[in-house]
């Protein structure tokens, strides 16, 4: 595992992380941003960016794809059920997995999409096709949903990043044709700050010294007249920024407090992070929850991910409710793909995109409802099914983004979904 | 002389694919129980002649979710089940009365390695339907409000110990079939052996994290006072892998551990011999399961160990040195393994339940 690197190596998403936090810097403005920064910190001034700029998302990814048949798409009585049972809901007619009880109480905010008919079902290329509605076989570099979603919501004035990731990746895409200004910004699985962003020095020394920086760099610049040198000096000046940001990560003390809701786990920590920044203002984050690619010993692997699952992702919608955020809050449950209804010899089940299932709630859905359904054993989709396009252009209209928004890359148009792509409107409010 | 088993041969093949067969245990010397994933639990009269495949003969409903552990107490007289409907049921072992029915032994999915992509239910053959005495269950035990996969007894059958997955670990009266106390582990408490004095219960306890955290794996094997449900010695640090099955041998010289996890940790199938008194390891069995192993069963000759595992092979190991007595079965690497086994009191027959759907009869030994 990443983790069990020596302690002096990078590991992989601190690596990215680097990497991207200075990629991701290019693009903004000049030395005018420095006289703002202390302001832009004060939470006050943040809660009222975040309410003015409006919708955000958080996308909770089961990394390894969660099994359809033993969360919300159940089968009882039947050969493919397995050994978990359904429970009844807050909202008549909908039954989830009995290791889903917390959520079984939020069922009226839940819209769920039983009907997800999927093309790529490996994990790099399902999470890629999940993260970016397109396939690894187009060969244009499309965007992540988050840097999508960061080019439409984020507030341009915002030191916070507009595009986190924490925990299991499920996709390395990035920005692509996007730019580099909307590359994510990892943090570890729990929504800890990387190492690298604890300064090791006071603020006011990290004035003197990027006054010092952009002081050398202008006299530098007089005589070199090239984009290069003003990207670097915007990098260097952003990750400044963000350290000094840095205590919106910081929720430990709050963490204490909410820990026995959330569960005493680095995904339940990661969505109370989430939940932390959403109030700060960040447009998109994405909280992964690594384990799910269960081809051996699928049930008591899901029993013990939906043990960590269920009370971070209903405190999360709980909380969002509580602080008047969710109707502007779309929370997402999604896999790159679903897992069979057969069980295999290692009582498993292995990768499957015919009729799986995600869910939504909040961000104006329509929740307490079901929306498609697979056939009796779960084999295939029995009605309305949803592709990879209807499943991003039913979250990028919830979100106010218009699905067919057109880029260029060079004199070619990209669409943000494929065409043909529909927003359910069932779902949408 | 011979070595020991070198003439084990397989006596029957019980066919019965409704599911996967997860528990067997033996009822005296010539009656094997097994359950399925169904919650089905069927009694054949193994004594038939070799090549004459004896029909089940009782069928016990009662359970509607996975039989996860049977076991019979030293009179034979009572069969229990332990079962992921979160109840422990006690049936009578010896009675052949009950109402008349019937079972079909081929109504089940065979698995398959790797489930393609896109897949169907597959055509089922002509039922194969015999008839059979359907029996009730003479006692619940409802206490647990989890999966129960840990069930263990004294060799006197005076005292009965389950664990849940909710981490509460129960000590019966087991005549009685009633609560005497009861602890709460901090994970699934899911292998349970009690030793012979009754004053101990070994318990292996985790959650099937796929990648476990190396800060928290959740797991934690340790030695529990019965009395007091404290922990006497913590072995956690000490044992690293998901242990699936713990054993005492009824001499109560040996305390024997495997470990299955999900096939995916290094090294798969250990099985190790521990002191019971100090949990210090005592030796590793060489060479182990190239896949988790599933399953332990003492030989009443007090020496030998057998396990099973998901490489579809019975081990039979020498207890004085840990070497390999030889395997049963052909080794596989993805196959469906085996799952339960059980070893008659006489030390004849030995029952290898698998995932296809059949329990293999080993004749051990001829009397």
């Amino acid at each position: 595992m990443d983790t069990n690197l020596p302690p002096a190596t990078c590991n992989r998403q601190q690596h990215l992380s680097r990497r991207s936090l200075l990629k991701g810097t290019v693009l903004t403005a000049g030395g005018m941003a420095v006289a703002n920064w202390g302001a832009l910190f004060h939470s006050q001034t943040i809660a009222a960016e975040a309410k003015r700029t409006g919708k955000r998302c958080i996308m909770l990814y089961m990394e390894g794809g969660a099994s359809q048949i033993d969360t919300f798409d159940m089968k009882p009585g039947r050969p493919t059920a397995g050994p978990f049972r359904p429970i009844e809901t807050n909202v008549n007619g909908i039954e989830v997995c009995e290791y889903l009880p917390k959520m079984a109480q939020h069922a009226d905010k839940l819209a769920i999409i039983r009907s997800m008919k999927t093309k790529s079902v490996d994990h790099g290329i399902g999470g890629y096709h999940m993260h970016t509605c397109y396939p690894t076989s187009d060969r244009t570099a499309h965007p992540e949903i988050g840097a999508m979603i960061a080019k439409y919501l984020d507030n341009p004035a915002a030191d916070l990043p507009s595009f986190i990731k924490m925990g299991a990746a499920g996709c390395n895409a990035g920005s692509g044709y996007l730019g580099p200004k909307y590359e994510p910004f990892e943090l570890g699985t729990d929504g800890r700050l990387p190492n690298f962003a604890n300064p090791s020095v006071p603020p006011e020394v990290q004035d003197r010294r990027a006054e010092l920086l952009k002081f050398m760099e202008d006299q530098y610049a007089k005589e070199h007249l090239a984009r290069p040198f003003a990207s670097h000096r915007e990098a260097e000046l952003r990750t400044i920024r963000l350290m000094r940001a840095r205590k919106t990560f910081d929720v430990g003390d709050e963490w204490e407090k909410a820990k026995d809701r959330y569960g005493d786990t680095k995904f339940g920590r990661g969505c109370f992070t989430a939940l932390k920044l959403v109030e700060a203002g960040v447009p998109f984050i994405e909280v992964g929850h690594k384990g799910y690619d269960s081809h051996n010993d699928n049930f008591p692997c899901h029993k013990a991910l939906l043990g960590g699952l269920d009370p971070a992702w209903s405190s999360l919608l709980a909380d969002l409710q509580d602080r008047g955020m969710l109707q502007d809050t779309l929370v997402v449950w999604t896999s790159e793909f679903g897992r069979t209804p057969l069980i295999n010899t290692q009582a498993g089940r292995d990768h499957f995109g015919r009729a799986w299932t995600v869910v939504l709630a909040g961000g104006g859905v329509r929740g307490g409802q079901h929306y498609g359904s697979s056939d009796r054993d779960g084999f295939e989709v029995e009605d309305k099914p949803v592709n990879e396009g209807d499943y991003f252009a039913t979250i990028y209209t919830a979100l106010g983004i218009d699905p067919r928004v057109q880029h260029y890359l060079g004199a070619r148009p990209i669409w943000a979904t494929p065409e043909g792509s529909k927003p359910i409107k069932e779902l949408l409010g | 002389m011979n070595e020991p088993f070198a003439d084990a041969k397989v006596l029957h093949t019980l066919p019965w694919n409704s599911d996967v067969i997860s528990a067997v245990a033996f009822i005296g010397n010539d009656h094997i129980a097994a359950g399925n994933k169904r919650g089905d639990i069927l009694i054949w009269n193994v004594s038939a002649p070799e090549g004459k495949t004896p029909d089940p003969a009782r069928r016990l409903v009662g359970h509607d979710n996975e039989i996860n552990r049977l076991l019979v107490t030293p009179d034979g007289k009572t069969l229990i089940s332990a079962s992921s409907d979160h109840t422990v049921k006690y049936w009578d072992a010896q009675s052949d009365q009950g109402e008349p029915g019937s079972v079909v032994l081929n109504d089940g999915i065979v698995p398959i390695a790797v489930v393609p992509l896109k897949s169907k239910l597959p055509e089922f053959p002509p039922p194969v339907e015999v008839k059979v005495v359907v029996q009730k269950p003479i006692r619940d035990l409802t206490n647990h409000k989890e999966w129960v996969l840990g069930l263990s007894q004294t060799p006197n059958g005076k005292t009965l110990v389950t664990g849940d997955d909710k981490g509460v670990v129960i000590v019966w009266d087991l005549p009685a079939g009633k609560e005497l106390h009861r602890w709460q582990t901090k994970y699934w408490a899911r292998s349970l052996g009690v030793s012979p004095d009754g004053k101990t219960v070994a318990a292996s306890e985790f959650y099937s994290f796929r990648h476990p955290d190396p800060q928290n794996p959740c797991r934690s094997f340790q030695l529990w006072d019965v009395e007091t449900g404290e922990s006497k010695v913590d072995l956690s640090k000490d044992i690293k892998e998901t242990m699936t099955d713990v054993a005492y041998s009824a001499d109560g010289k040996w305390l024997a551990i495997c470990a299955g996890g999900s096939g995916a940790e290094k090294p798969a199938g250990t099985v190790t011999l521990l002191d019971p008194a100090t949990g210090k390891k005592i030796r590793d069995m060489t060479p182990p399961h190239a896949l988790g192993a599933t399953d332990l069963a003492f030989h009443p000759n007090g020496k030998h160990l057998f396990s099973s595992g998901r490489d579809q092979l019975v081990k039979i190991w020498q207890l004085e040195d840990g070497t390999l007595v030889r395997d049963l079965g052909t080794a596989k690497e993805r196959g469906n393994w085996i799952s339960a086994i059980s070893i008659s009191p006489d030390g004849r027959l030995l029952a290898a339940a698998d995932g296809v759907g059949q329990v293999v009869i080993y004749l051990l030994a001829t009397a």
